[in-house]
């Protein structure tokens, strides 16, 4: 579970956080749905302790990160933006190196990492150089690295960016598979269609606020469009800033 | 240490070994300086053991056969071709008169005196002409029934204390100089790549939302740039015990063996060295913005190493300058080359300093990794 309370951001001139309050739960998906510039990824880095916040704290399975950061991380896995691969490792070489850093044995994390790479159908590239990947290869890469050592929590930036249709399909099984085995699952987005086909809850974000949680159906009723797209704007009350 | 610390140590090190920038750099220094240095040795030893001949022009040679005789067995001799020096020597024409009369034969010397490149070569000439001065000047008195010793009521009886390796301060000093300096270029490449470039490539901010510490991931890199940097230092070494070994020595009077408890010693001084070079390095490179800028940052922080190892072996600055880092291990070492005692204290005070500087600087660079300017590059 992942508890956020009261945070406040301020980067530059910018307030990019604005006493921003919500909760992820166990075994659902959670969209955090705004425009470009809506303080989605600061948000995401602050629960990672990347970024102090001004006010507030971010609590995973009641653990402050600010306050042990090491037990807080170990119950998280970031599939992050962009994706950070080691071009001159191996898919195999990467997935396994952080399986080690959360605190598996090279042994456990041989047979992490051979487990999630059946699972992401990643064995015909597992062992050549991340060098030249395709985006759906990088994708697939990134999200292994995230799951290997099964965190409860994962976290997703922009996960849907530059796939193609197929890859796009993978990732949702693979969402779909980790909500149904209990994981809580937050993912950044600012696609309509992504957040409506898989997510339990939505955290409407504008500004560094939340402006309206609930899931896509409830969001359409309260605000009476028949699309999420069409209540969205609705709801953030401009139709800036959003990207197909 | 952490299982943590290992795992991150060996992915950098597999990381590394497959740049090929990273790799090169080191080698391309621990190949090369060695040879660069032979050449300079054989260099050296053509020049000491046969003088160039002189080339200047003599005007009316013939009036002093004998002179130019004298001249010539010294190398000094009459050219038109393009090498000839612009020094002319003017026998006058009452040479021959005067000098048979006992008189004092005049010849006339000219040259631009300004000009840097004819110093020694005028110099040499002179001192020929003074020693046939000298030598015609006995013969008269011998002529006349007098010991020519009158005419030298000193004698100067020069001893020269100085052992043959002593005489070799300088050329040891930049022999050590370039071993010890093998420790900062090798790791260099890595330094950046693992900090600046890591920042680059977006992995930084993904290795710091992992469950590991702020001084894990400092040690991790430190070791990973220090091994690299060791590597490169014993490569330069084996490289170096290799070529020397062809160097005729016997010709310049002095030697550099680089042998066994040399490599030890060297080794040993070179671990504190090569882990501040990895400190400075990898603080320099998370603190440019990018991996360009880190790259001409560290070429310019490393003037100073430079500099204090030149200070060590040119004995150009302040005592004080034997207690520092860098210079105080290499004068340290190159006494150790000239067969002297090593002077523990010296070396024991300047690794001191030298860890202290690393330690220094890791500290930094473990608060500049919670630094969200640093992580993100803001």
């Amino acid at each position: 579970m992942i508890q956020v309370s009261n945070l406040s951001k301020r980067i530059g001139d910018v307030q990019a956080l604005n006493d921003l309050s919500f909760s992820a739960q166990n075994g659902q998906i959670t969209g955090l749905l705004g425009p470009n510039g809506a303080g989605k990824t600061t948000c995401l880095r602050t629960v990672f302790g990347l970024l102090k916040p001004d006010q507030g704290f971010a609590e995973i399975d009641g653990i402050d990160i600010a306050k042990s950061p090491v037990a807080a991380k170990q119950q998280l896995g970031l599939f992050p933006d962009p994706f950070g691969l080691y071009e001159r490792l191996t898919p195999r070489e990467y997935i396994s190196y952080f399986a080690e850093l959360n605190g598996l044995s090279r042994k456990e994390a041989k047979l992490a990492t051979n487990n999630v790479i059946d699972k992401l159908h990643l064995a015909d590239i597992a062992d050549r150089h991340c060098k030249g990947f395709s985006q759906g290869q990088r994708m697939k890469t990134a999200l292994a690295q995230a799951i290997v050592h099964q965190p409860t929590n994962i976290i997703l930036d922009e996960p849907t960016r530059g796939l193609d249709v197929m890859s796009t399909r993978v990732l949702r099984d693979i969402l779909r598979d980790l909500k149904n085995q209990g994981h809580c699952v937050l993912f950044s987005s600012h696609v309509m269609q992504e957040v409506a086909a898989l997510c339990d809850q939505v955290i409407v974000m504008a500004a560094g606020q939340v402006v309206a949680v609930g899931s896509p159906d409830a969001l359409c009723q309260q605000t009476g469009k028949d699309s999420l797209e069409d209540a969205f704007i609705q709801l953030i009350g401009t139709d800036e800033g959003i990207a197909a | 240490m952490s299982n943590k610390i290992i795992a991150m140590i060996r992915k950098e090190l597999i990381d590394a070994a497959r740049d090929k920038r990273s790799v090169m750099a080191g080698l391309y220094y621990a190949v090369g300086t060695p040879l660069l240095m032979c050449a300079m040795f054989f260099l050296l030893i053509g020049q000491l053991t046969s003088p160039e001949d002189l080339n200047i022009k003599i005007d009316n040679a013939k009036g002093a056969p004998d002179l130019v005789k004298f001249l010539s067995s010294r190398g000094i001799k009459h050219g038109e071709a393009e090498d000839t020096k612009e020094i002319k020597l003017i026998i006058s024409d009452d040479y021959a008169a005067n000098m048979a009369k006992g008189l004092s034969a005049e010849v006339i010397l000219i040259a631009d005196a300004s000009n840097e490149k004819l110093q020694n070569s005028i110099r040499r000439l002179e001192r020929s002409l003074q020693e046939y001065s000298g030598e015609m000047g006995s013969l008269r008195l011998i002529a006349r029934g007098i010991d020519p010793r009158i005419m030298q009521p000193i004698k100067v009886n020069v001893k020269d204390e100085a052992t043959p390796d002593s005489k070799a301060g300088m050329i040891l000093g930049l022999a050590t100089m370039t071993m010890i300096y093998a420790v900062f270029i090798s790791g260099m490449n890595l330094a950046i790549d693992t900090s600046a470039g890591e920042r680059e490539r977006n992995s930084l901010a993904l290795l710091l939302s992992h469950p590991v510490s702020t001084w894990e991931i400092v040690i991790a890199k430190i070791t990973a740039v220090t091994i690299f940097a060791m590597v490169g230092l014993i490569l330069t070494l084996l490289i170096s015990k290799v070529a020397y070994s062809f160097v005729p020595w016997q010709e310049l009077g002095f030697a550099v063996s680089v042998n066994t408890s040399f490599i030890v010693m060297m080794l040993l001084v070179g671990l504190p060295v090569a882990l501040m070079a990895a400190c400075l390095q990898l603080f320099v490179s998370f603190m440019a913005k990018s991996f360009k800028e880190a790259q001409s940052y560290i070429t310019i922080v490393l003037i100073l190493p430079m500099m204090l190892a030149m200070a060590a072996s040119y004995n150009i600055a302040p005592e004080a300058i034997q207690w520092l880092p860098i210079s105080g291990q290499m004068q340290a070492l190159i006494e150790f080359i000239k067969g002297r005692e090593l002077p523990l204290t010296q070396i024991a005070v300047s690794s001191a300093f030298t860890l202290a500087i690393a330690i220094g600087l890791a500290i930094g660079m473990q608060k500049s990794l919670k630094s969200e300017k640093i992580v993100f590059g803001l």
